[in-house]
């Protein structure tokens, strides 16, 4: 191979491995990435069983039920749409009812929601941007200064 | 005293602007004394900012509440050590450590770096007086901690009580380290490009800054990786959540910072790419300052935010980085082109690690902001999380962890990849015995597992045999081994312990994830659970009462083979009555490089409690990996080498980075 | 006065860092940077050679490539001249001395709090007491009780005064430790209760109401207990069982007792809401009305009441096809203390209205919720 040959070819493969990279990413970012969803949003989205979504709402009150030993079924709710969720594991310090959550996971073919993973707000304060957000758009939700 | 630091703090910013216009005027105009001001205004800057962060720190002490900030982020029954860590555990104070941290590396410059050229140290502190001016405007303008309340209240709102740790209470600090550590680097590439040319000695002076700083976020990206682990209660170590990207990335940058500038300094190659990976890793350290400040992301560790703030950091960030990147377009092509080398070389496999872990950081630049960017597009929300980072970034990483042990046996210019191989049999030797083993202790199912452990093995490896290799191992007996051992330059040490570190970590990473067992359950006093070989007795729940929370801790011991106690193990769930916030903390039992990680759940009555009980094996050396590493970088850190390149005065005794 | 010396000082320093270097002679610079790092990397050529890092003909090439770059700079040297020093240097020199004092001087005018003192809690705590607010006052307690939680003593004395800057939880928390560590008496727990039912925003709760009893227990007559319990009474709804309470309690107490102030305004105001419950709900009276039926003594008054719903009940006898009409008669019926009347009026009212009309299930569903029912 000549000098030059052999230049290219390194630039080509340099090439080629950061095409296959940007590749990956996107094919992941299509992949992987969920979709944030309020429980009245749900009827348009249209969504799978099994399609891995993040819902986020307040958690209705009196519907946080405890099941056999860590199971524990709660409504999300937010402008009168309510999905019930089903969760096994630990809940975060801060879950209580009337609180803002996130939960990660996917509907079952029965049309209830199973999570994986459930996020409550980390400090008094603080609530989940894209939560906050669509709380604050239909007025579910007043923040709340010191 | 309060207002004695409000002002000096006013006086560090004037003395920033001086130092910002002053000596680049005076390198350009060739006037030594107009350069000199750059020293002499880092070093009076840095002594105000100190003397602003001393008087808000006795203010926390002394809880004087008629400070604003001591107000909203402290309490009286707070203890001392939370009193004084509270410091800079909320925005306001932790910008004011940031700037404290930037001007202390800047007074670094000015004090130690009188073998510099007088040109370059005066266009590195001004590069530098930018950067302070910047933050202290931005301080002084939204986020001043010196703002009063009068009358003053009598008692504070105390801190978040998730902040009230000794392992956050050091986190931030040796993040910023190292944040900030990297601007010198930044400065050191703009002044360069300002000048036109890069000094033979250039990457010799940049590298220690670069390698210090490096160590520091090292520290601090595990000090928080561990913090989370242990006081989230989740039992995980990395959620590849934003904050924890947004520091994760500079690292990955300030990593092929650190390779290609062995490549400049050795071979003057590469010149033109290191300073754009200098600008780059810079530019993401304000990046994640951005990130973390304006909350323009949903993070777990938000601190309070504020979107004035967030535009303000936005425009610092435009200004520096647009600034940065218009000017290395505009003058790179003036620098000249350094040594050629051949694809299969140490150059060429230093590149090979730039070009994956620039890929890498790519990756998880853009599975940080893709958020945003498609919030902004169609409004739609969506995340990205762990499943995202796990593919793109393990693809791009593993090949490259495959390819790290030949780097240093590969000569400079041209290498022998061959013979490179064929000294790595004994690397790959073990690591194929690791894998098999693997297989056969646990089972045949864990493929996947056994090659991670196979590849943990091979880093481990393949870094002592480097060192083995150049200590003359084989070839002449252990008198001379151990005295060419010792004569080693340190940087050789500093690779192999990088690079051991790195595997260390692999392992950790490998068997937290693949073989830990896991055991959720309601638990009655007296009940006995096993949990992966080990036997754990809940001995019922106690009220304990600690200086400013309540919590409910849950004893549990650890039986040994006799069924007698061998440890007690209390995890509990803490509740900070000021806040009204509870939290969890976990009782964690390190048994050698293993964990027993417990965390309680809500009380189910008659003194059961959801309990959730993990055994993680080898989970520490995740983090002792890290601590390896760190010892690598200091050691590089203390090659002669970084030392020379004064022409007159040259300080005895150790590079100014090693304090 | 300390301050501005301070900051004078502080100023005058920075000032004087800017122009120590500009009373200094200006240097030429001497000497290669790059040639030192040229002949050390040339050194430890020999260095790798010599530990058999290297081989001799990679050495070779390596000092051949240095010696490339070291005749490169001697190039450049012999370019690169000295620039003269122009004037514009000292001006800049001049401009940067005084823009310290100038920016931090302004700066700090705007946004500092110069007359702001530090004030260190301890510090705070150690002064003369009689400087100090109340507020002072209850956090030097505070931190004396956060190191001694057993003081009786001290939670005794906290207890009234956080009552008094309206800090009734705490006032509870005090009087409880109180009475844990010191026993119950009648006073302290009759002030428990009070604090109980400030706490909860003056309803004398099932709690409250517990420990006024126990506070009878102990001490028969203790006034302030009765007094709530009357209170309790009257907010039951209970208002002339409430005011016979705290008229019985006058007859108990002395002449110049502060109690009896207390209860006599209790009872005014007992009656007073029992006319705005009237004034609701009759038609009629004005603010006048109202006014005037205030300054009437206690006969009158229930006379003008009477009268007032009277001429209500013969309005409706004469146009019944008016349902809020009906309801004001019966609330003013059962407010009156007359539920016979009331349940006549209802069963008047279905007859005038039709059971089965919006208007009649209207009034009835009223009606239920003074349980009051339509009896035939």
């Amino acid at each position: 191979m000549t000098r030059k040959q052999k230049r290219l070819s390194v630039i080509f493969g340099a090439l080629a491995f950061l095409g296959a990279a940007t590749s990956l990413t996107f094919y992941a970012l299509g992949q992987k990435a969920s979709y944030f969803y309020l429980p009245n949003e749900l009827q348009a989205a249209n969504l799978q069983p099994g399609q891995r979504i993040r819902l986020g709402g307040l958690i209705e009150k009196g519907t946080i039920v405890r099941g056999q030993g860590t199971d524990v079924a709660f409504g999300v709710t937010n402008a009168g749409s309510s999905v019930k969720v089903f969760y096994t594991g630990i809940l975060p310090d801060l879950f209580r009812e009337e609180q803002g959550v996130i939960t990660e996971g996917s509907f079952e073919p029965d049309g209830t929601f199973k999570a994986d993973s459930v996020l409550a707000k980390h400090d008094e304060n603080y609530m989940p941007r894209e939560l906050a957000d669509s709380l604050k758009d239909k007025g579910v939700w007043q923040e709340t200064t010191q | 005293m309060v207002e004695t630091g409000h002002f000096a703090l006013v006086l560090a910013l004037t003395l920033a602007l001086v130092q910002s216009v002053v000596p680049l005027y005076g390198a350009r105009v060739g006037d030594t004394r107009l350069m000199q001001i750059g020293g002499t205004a880092a070093v009076t800057g840095f002594a105000l900012t100190l003397l602003s962060f001393a008087a808000l720190t006795v203010a926390y002490a002394q809880s004087d509440f008629s400070v604003a900030n001591v107000w909203e982020n402290s309490h009286s029954a707070k203890p001392m050590l939370f009193k004084i860590t509270g410091v800079w555990g909320n925005h306001e104070g932790s910008m004011l450590l940031w700037v404290l941290i930037l001007n202390f590396f800047g007074a670094l410059v000015a004090a130690f770096g009188a073998n510099l050229p007088p040109t370059l140290r005066a266009n590195v502190l001004a590069v530098q007086g930018w950067i302070g001016t910047a933050f202290l405007l931005f301080i002084l303008a939204t986020s001043n901690p010196f703002l009063r309340l009068s009358p003053a209240p009598f008692e504070g709102q105390d801190l978040n009580p998730i902040l009230q740790d000794i392992g956050l209470a050091i986190h931030p600090p040796l993040l910023y380290l190292g944040y900030v550590g990297f601007s010198i680097s930044f400065s050191f590439a703009v002044a360069a490009l300002i000048e036109g040319r890069i000094d033979a000695a250039w990457a010799r002076w940049v590298r220690p800054w670069t390698l210090a700083a490096w160590i520091f976020l090292t520290g601090g990206i595990a000090m928080g990786s561990y913090w989370a682990y242990y006081e989230l209660g989740w039992g995980g170590f990395w959620f590849w959540d934003p904050v924890e990207n947004a520091s994760f990335m500079p690292w990955l940058a300030g990593t092929a910072l650190l390779h290609s500038a062995i490549v400049m300094e050795k071979r003057s190659a590469l010149k033109i790419w290191t300073l754009l990976l200098a600008i780059m890793t810079f530019s993401l350290s304000l990046l994640g300052t951005f990130l973390v400040r304006s909350g323009v992301l949903t993070s777990v560790h938000a601190f309070a935010t504020d979107p004035s703030r967030g535009i303000f950091i936005l425009c610092i960030l435009i200004v520096f980085i647009g600034g940065s990147l218009a000017l290395f377009a505009f003058r790179a092509s003036s620098l000249t082109q350094g040594g050629i080398f051949q694809p299969i070389s140490r150059e060429g496999a230093l590149v090979l690690n730039n070009l994956f872990l620039t890929t890498a950081t790519a990756t998880v630049l853009i599975g940080t902001l893709y958020p945003l960017l498609v919030e902004a597009i169609s409004g739609d929300k969506i995340s990205v999380g762990a499943p995202f980072f796990n593919l793109t970034f393990g693809a791009v990483m593993l090949p490259l962890l495959l390819v790290v042990p030949f780097g240093p046996l590969l000569a400079w210019k041209r290498g022998d990849a061959f013979a490179a191989a064929q000294r790595l049999m004994t690397a790959a030797g073990a690591a194929l015995f690791a894998m098999i083993c693997t297989m056969i202790i646990v089972d045949g199912e864990t493929v996947l597992a056994a090659v991670g452990i196979g590849l943990a093995v091979w880093l481990i490896i393949g870094a002592l045999t480097d060192l083995a290799l150049k200590a003359g191992l084989g070839s002449v007996d252990a008198n001379v081994l151990w005295r060419r051992l010792r004569g080693l330059p340190r940087s050789v040490f500093g690779t192999t312990l990088a690079h051991l570190g790195l595997g260390v970590t692999t392992l950790g990473l490998v068997g937290a994830l693949s073989f830990q067992t896991e055991a959720i359950l309601v638990m009655k006093p007296k009940q006995v659970v096993e949990v992966a070989g080990n036997t754990i007795r809940f001995e019922g729940l106690r009220p304990f009462r600690g200086p400013n929370f309540t919590e409910d801790q849950g004893i549990f011991t650890l039986l040994n083979e006799a069924a007698a106690p061998a440890a007690e193990i209390v995890s509990a769930k803490r509740f900070y009555p000021v806040r009204q916030m509870p939290t969890t903390e976990a009782g964690i039992k390190t048994l050698w490089f293993s964990q027993l990680y417990i965390s309680l759940g809500d009380e189910t009555g008659d003194g059961a409690a959801v309990v959730r009980i993990w055994y993680k094996p080898m989970v520490t050396l995740i983090w002792l990996g890290a601590v390896v590493m760190m010892a690598g970088g200091t050691a590089s850190l203390m090659d002669r080498r970084l030392r020379v390149g004064a022409p007159a005065r040259r300080k005895p005794g150790k590079t100014a980075a090693a304090t | 006065m300390l301050f501005w010396i301070i900051a004078a000082l502080l100023t005058f320093g920075a000032s004087l860092a800017i122009l120590l270097p500009l009373a200094r002679k200006a240097e030429t610079e001497t000497g290669s940077h790059d040639m030192e790092v040229y002949r050390d990397q040339l050194a430890e050529v020999d260095r790798d050679v010599a530990r058999k890092l290297i081989a001799q003909e990679e050495a070779e090439q390596a000092r051949a490539e240095i010696g490339r770059r070291i005749i490169l700079i001697d190039a450049e040297q012999r370019k690169a001249k000295s620039a003269p020093v122009s004037r514009p240097t000292r001006w800049l020199g001049a401009l940067a001395v005084l823009a310290v004092p100038l920016i931090s001087w302004g700066v700090y005018g705007s946004i500092g709090s110069p007359s702001v003192p530090s004030q260190p809690l301890a510090a705070r705590l150690a002064e003369e007491p009689r400087d100090n607010s109340v507020e002072e006052l209850v956090g030097r307690a505070e931190a004396h009780l956060a190191s001694n939680p057993d003081d009786a003593r001290g939670w005794e004395v906290l207890a009234p005064i956080y009552m008094r800057i309206g800090r009734f939880g705490d006032a509870v928390t005090a009087y409880r430790n109180t009475i844990r560590l010191a026993g119950a008496t009648a006073a302290r727990e009759a002030g428990l209760g009070e604090a109980i039912a400030n706490a909860g925003g003056g309803l004398v709760s099932a709690d409250a109401q517990a420990a006024f009893e126990r506070a009878l227990l102990i001490e028969k007559d203790f006034p302030k207990a009765r007094y709530y319990l009357a209170m309790a009474l009257a907010q039951e709804g209970k208002h002339s069982e409430a005011v016979e309470a705290w008229q019985q309690m006058r007859q108990l107490m002395p002449a110049d007792s502060p109690w009896q102030t207390a209860a006599q305004e209790a009872i005014a105001a007992t009656q007073q809401r029992e006319v705005s419950a009237v004034q609701n709900a009759a038609p009629g009276p004005s603010q006048v009305d109202v006014e005037a039926a205030e300054n009437l003594s206690g006969a009158d008054r229930s006379a003008m009441i009477e009268q007032m719903v009277a001429s209500l009940d013969q309005k409706l006898r004469s146009d019944a096809a008016d349902p809020d009409g009906w309801m004001r008669l019966i609330r003013s019926y059962m407010v009156l203390g007359k539920p016979d009347e009331a349940r006549d009026a209802l069963k008047r009212s279905l007859a005038a209205l039709g059971v089965d009309s919006e208007g009649g299930r209207k009034v009835a569903a009223f009606a239920s919720t003074l349980n009051l029912v339509a009896t035939e």
